[in-house]
């Protein structure tokens, strides 16, 4: 197990370096002239010279990336270009949101556990090829078409046929204890967006699931535990279990580290303040620090995620871990 | 006198596919004593596994079904018993374990979690006492180290302490009868001889009785008391081990023993495998499902079935060649020229 | 099972995790030799069995999935509406065949200027510029069927020589490769796209560029994959006794034996690809004007369906959805029918 982790730890650095690289490549070194963008919009050609010596920018290419990089290994990702504000500042203010928005269409996702789990049980009946069906169909919509009808739907039609009016159509509200809705004004705000994620993803899971389940229901270790005389309840609930919901676990973990990262589509959908939004908009402004601040981080939580759903399932699944 | 354990008569059991019947096994019988040994051989998709699967009663239904015959476990009607009571049965009066120990065992459950469940289900023990119980057994069955192995996953044994494993699991609750679906096929030779070993002592110390199905005529030869050859899901002959192996009768059991290569022969043979390919199971022919690779086939033998011709105490046949010409063609095969009388 | 999936808003690289490690699967030992017998033609009681090709196989099991049908139907359907679209575009001077020219507009058609309602001479109503949503659905599709097509190609050549590169000569050649494959992982798909996108610019010919310089590493894991376990085999031992050089093995003989599971990925690439370009066109750094994709239709008609004039939002979404679903329940299909494990 150690040797493990070594070795996974080894390549993260390997894989977060390269990930540095490329996000300085591209957006520093391809556009064009660093120093004019470090310098801002109208500065004056001396204001420019000056960065770009105090820089160190008129260096060789790894020397500013040396530069760069230890820069932000410190914490210091640079200042928006038309904020006037750090970029380390921007992510922690719009990090709760996202955060919060991930969690909550994780757990709504986990649902598809057990539907998986009963459509693959009920192979061919009426309620696995409706579910399968449905779970098909739900899976292609995009997120973001989705997004729209839910918030017409929800947010537009209820109100005209019920006069209730519950679901606000954007914005978020606030937040104590970092991260829980602070009210129910604010809780209002998350339900749309993470039931438009959560319900996709609770398509694909529970798809995986069922796919999962009819794989191992199938296997020869089945079998025995049923020649041993066990119930049906056991063997499904013990043993098939198990070996079943692993693989979909760690769906879910990617998952919630992809989704920290930045859910900017249904962020932009519901207008709702988080990371991917504020990516996108510095996108729009080419405000290069917030755009690569922000990449940045979306990728090591990624990355971190994945390392811990990996090593989570070497936890699990005992032949991961004691296969040197 | 031994007692009797097992008594399968007529045994029929098909499988109803998109692609048609498969018809595994068709009106097979045997019987199995205390302290025997009873071998099935054949090669694959002869119906070994799916007669022993139905006796446990383990067929997957849909799509299969047996559809005929009575199987008698110490004058108990197998057929007639509920769910429930069929599963009290299974691992504990009947017990099996299956070809590869590296599928069979769950990955992700510990090697004494497997073995107490069963001793927790049938003998209604503790869990601390279960989990002594199967260390002892691991002990039993020749795993050295056993109070650790236990508290370890199948992944960290080899290929043939798995099987150990799978087997003391297997006797846990003191079965009548054991059966074991190709035992050794996964393992190394020189694993072979030591699972025999095994299975043997087994036998001796739990006095019950083994059903060992295999394609491998070595391995019966040395733990079968009797032996039932099978192909294309019927029995084609039976008889003791001497009986089949000194005395063979039909045309397929030639050519099983035929294709051994033997050390005692003299004279330069060749290997004789047997021509052809196995039958086509949805597509049998009402006869014997031999014809269309039988040397010596004549006109009756597809579409008929042939009479079961007893050649002498608890040696039978199914075959049309008449007895005196099946003397007289077997002598003249190169493997019996030397060796049968 | 990898192959980039279907991108959610979490873009993750679903379908890696690790469903083939779970416990093989045996049938019942010899239920398994049962059932290959039941799948080969055989000559009635000859004791013979001639196996079907694998494609006769994949086909038959996969006849029996209704809904990977229905999807194979939306795709040939798509692919012949976008194929004619793409013929048709440059030689009708941008219209393609169409019910109206795509790009006309006609104010009358839009009262109060929210477009008119689906009737008899505009089934899928029009815009808020009056011009036919039928037409522009439809002219839409070349794009989609462009983008789905160049970028799984450009993702395809590059992943179909890295990959059996990777695998065959391992060693270095692999580390190095495989540790570029990660770091193109690690991106969450979506603002590696978008990052690309910021650096080449908006644009047609930019989309299919990204998406396609993106999944290549998907495809490359994949074959490396195959290649590792085909390489083990016997008939490669032959190939290299008899002399064949190195690159004469891996394309002749590795590749197109571990084929199976990329056209699996293949499907749901496209399926993926045809949903990145739309969410581009969404968010407004895909297409272009004048340009239309069903991604940009949305995008540009949000607004009125808040007015009411549902029929420009819902038209080009059902169209999308459609088109994705129909790749996915295709590839899920072919997914089934082509593995061994999930014989009946």
């Amino acid at each position: 197990m150690v040797s493990y982790v070594i070795r996974r730890l080894l390549q993260l650095v390997i894989v977060l370096f390269g990930v540095s690289v490329i996000t300085f490549f591209m957006l520093y070194v391809i556009p064009g002239d660093p120093a004019r963008m470090l310098a801002g919009k109208n500065a004056t050609e001396e204001k420019i010279q000056a960065i770009r010596e105090q820089k160190g920018l008129d260096k060789p290419i790894y020397v500013q990336y040396g530069v760069w990089i230890s820069g932000v290994l410190q914490g210091d990702l640079g200042e928006s270009f038309y904020l006037q504000q750090d970029v380390a500042e921007m992510i922690r203010e719009n990090a709760p949101n996202t955060i919060q928005l991930a969690l909550a269409a994780v757990l709504i996702e986990l649902l598809g556990i057990p539907l998986g789990i009963y459509s693959a049980l009920r192979q061919y009946t009426f309620w696995d090829t409706a579910l399968t069906t449905s779970a098909l169909i739900i899976w292609g919509i995009p997120v973001f078409v989705l997004g729209v009808f839910m918030q017409w739907f929800f947010g537009l039609k209820l109100t005209q046929w019920t006069g209730l009016d519950i679901f606000p159509l954007t914005g978020a509200g606030d937040n104590v204890l970092w991260i829980v809705p602070a009210s129910w004004a604010s809780l209002s705000t998350l339900i749309l967006p993470a039931v438009t994620l959560g319900l996709i993803e609770v398509a694909y899971i529970s798809y995986m699931q069922r796919a999962s389940m009819l794989e191992v229901i199938r296997a020869d270790y089945i079998r025995t535990a049923r020649a041993k005389g066990l119930g049906e309840r056991k063997v499904v609930g013990k043993h098939a279990f198990k070996n079943a919901v692993i693989p979909v676990m760690t769906i879910a973990g990617i998952d919630l580290g992809a989704l920290m990262g930045g859910a900017i589509l249904t962020e932009t959908v519901f207008s709702r303040p988080g990371i991917g939004l504020m990516i996108f908009q510095a996108i729009g402004s080419r405000d290069v620090p917030v755009v690569a601040g922000g990449v940045l981080f979306a990728t090591v939580v990624y990355v971190f995620a994945n390392l811990f759903v990996d090593l989570g399932y070497a936890a699990v699944d005992p032949r991961i871990r004691l296969e040197e | 006198m031994a007692e009797r354990l097992l008594e399968v008569t007529d045994l029929s059991t098909h499988f109803f596919t998109h692609a048609g019947v498969v018809k595994a096994v068709n009106g097979v019988s045997f019987t199995l004593d205390r302290q025997e040994t009873l071998g099935i051989v054949g090669e694959s998709g002869s119906g070994k596994t799916v007669a022993a699967l139905s006796v446990m009663r383990l067929i997957p239904d849909p799509p299969g079904k047996v559809v005929e015959g009575t199987m008698m476990l110490r004058g108990r009607d197998l057929r007639a018993l509920s769910d429930d009571e069929m599963r009290q049965v299974r691992g504990n009066d009947i017990a099996m374990i299956f070809q590869d120990p590296m599928t069979s065992l769950n990955p992700v459950f510990k090697i004494g979690d497997q073995i107490a469940e069963a001793i927790m289900l049938h003998q209604d023990k503790g869990k601390d006492e279960a989990w002594r119980l199967a260390a002892e057994l691991l002990e039993r069955v020749g795993i050295p180290d056993a109070k650790n192995r236990v508290k370890q996953y199948p992944f960290e044994f080899s290929g043939g302490m798995r099987q150990r494993a799978m087997i003391a699991m297997a006797i846990s609750c003191n079965p009548d009868i054991l059966i074991a679906d190709e035992p050794t096929t996964a393992l190394d030779v020189t694993i072979q001889a030591q699972i025999i070993e095994v299975v043997q002592e087994m036998q001796e110390q739990f006095h019950s009785g083994v059903i060992l199905i295999t394609h491998d005529l070595g391995v019966v030869a040395e733990l079968a008391d009797k032996v039932m050859v099978m192909y294309g899901g019927r029995t084609v002959e039976y008889g003791s081990i001497d009986q089949v192996f000194y005395d063979p009768h039909h045309p397929y059991t030639w050519g099983l023993l035929g294709s051994l290569p033997r050390l005692d022969v003299v004279e330069k043979t060749r290997l004789t495998p047997i021509k052809g390919q196995p039958p086509d199971l949805i597509l049998l022919p009402a006869g014997c499902p031999f014809s269309g690779r039988c040397a010596y086939e004549r006109a009756e033998c597809r579409d008929n079935w042939p009479a079961h011709e007893l050649i002498s105490e608890g040696h039978g046949v199914n075959c049309w060649i008449p007895r005196a010409e099946r003397e007289e063609t077997r002598a003249a095969l190169p493997h019996f020229r030397s060796a049968v009388a | 099972m990898a192959g980039r999936e279907f991108i959610h808003e979490s873009g993750a690289t679903h379908g890696s995790p690790n469903v083939d490690e779970v416990a093989a699967v045996g049938a019942v030992g010899e239920l398994d030799v049962l059932d290959e017998r039941a799948a080969q033609t055989a000559e009635p009681g000859n004791g013979g069995a001639k196996p079907l090709g694998l494609w006769a196989d994949t086909w038959r099991r996969l006849k029996r999935n209704k809904l990977a049908l229905v999807g194979l139907g939306i795709i040939i359907v798509f692919m012949v509406i976008g194929l004619v679209q793409v013929i048709a575009y440059p030689l009708t001077d941008g219209r393609g065949v169409t019910p109206y020219p795509p790009n006309q507009q006609n104010y009358d058609l839009s009262p109060q200027g929210r477009g008119s309602p689906p009737s008899a001479s505009h089934p899928f109503g029009t815009d808020y510029m009056g011009r036919d949503i039928l037409s522009r659905v439809l002219v839409a599709t070349r794009i989609s069927l462009l983008v789905g097509v160049i970028a799984v190609a450009i993702a395809l050549t590059i992943g179909l020589v890295l990959g059996p590169v990777s695998g065959y000569y391992g060693g270095t050649v692999d580390s190095v490769i495989m540790r570029l494959a990660d770091i193109f992982f690690a991106f969450p798909y979506i603002l590696f796209v978008l990052l690309i996108m910021t650096v080449l610019g908006p644009g047609f010919v930019n989309v299919f560029l990204a998406i396609g310089i993106l999944s290549w590493a998907s495809f490359a894991r994949l074959v490396r994959g195959q290649v590792l376990s085909v390489k083990a085999m016997e008939y490669v031992e032959a190939a290299r006794a008899q002399g064949a050089s190195d690159l004469r093995i891996i394309f002749r003989h590795v590749l197109p034996n571990s084929m199976a599971p990329v056209y699996v990925a293949i499907a749901m690439a496209v399926g993926g690809a045809i949903v990145t370009e739309a969410a581009l066109s969404f968010l407004g750094i895909g297409i272009q004007a004048p340009n239309a994709s069903w991604g940009k239709m949305i995008a540009d008609t949000l607004t009125y369906l808040w007015a009411g004039s549902w029929w420009m939002v819902v038209f080009p979404s059902i169209a999308l959805t459609l088109t994705v679903f129909g790749f996915i329940s295709f590839g899920n299909g072919l997914r089934d029918a082509t593995d061994p494990k999930l014989k009946e």
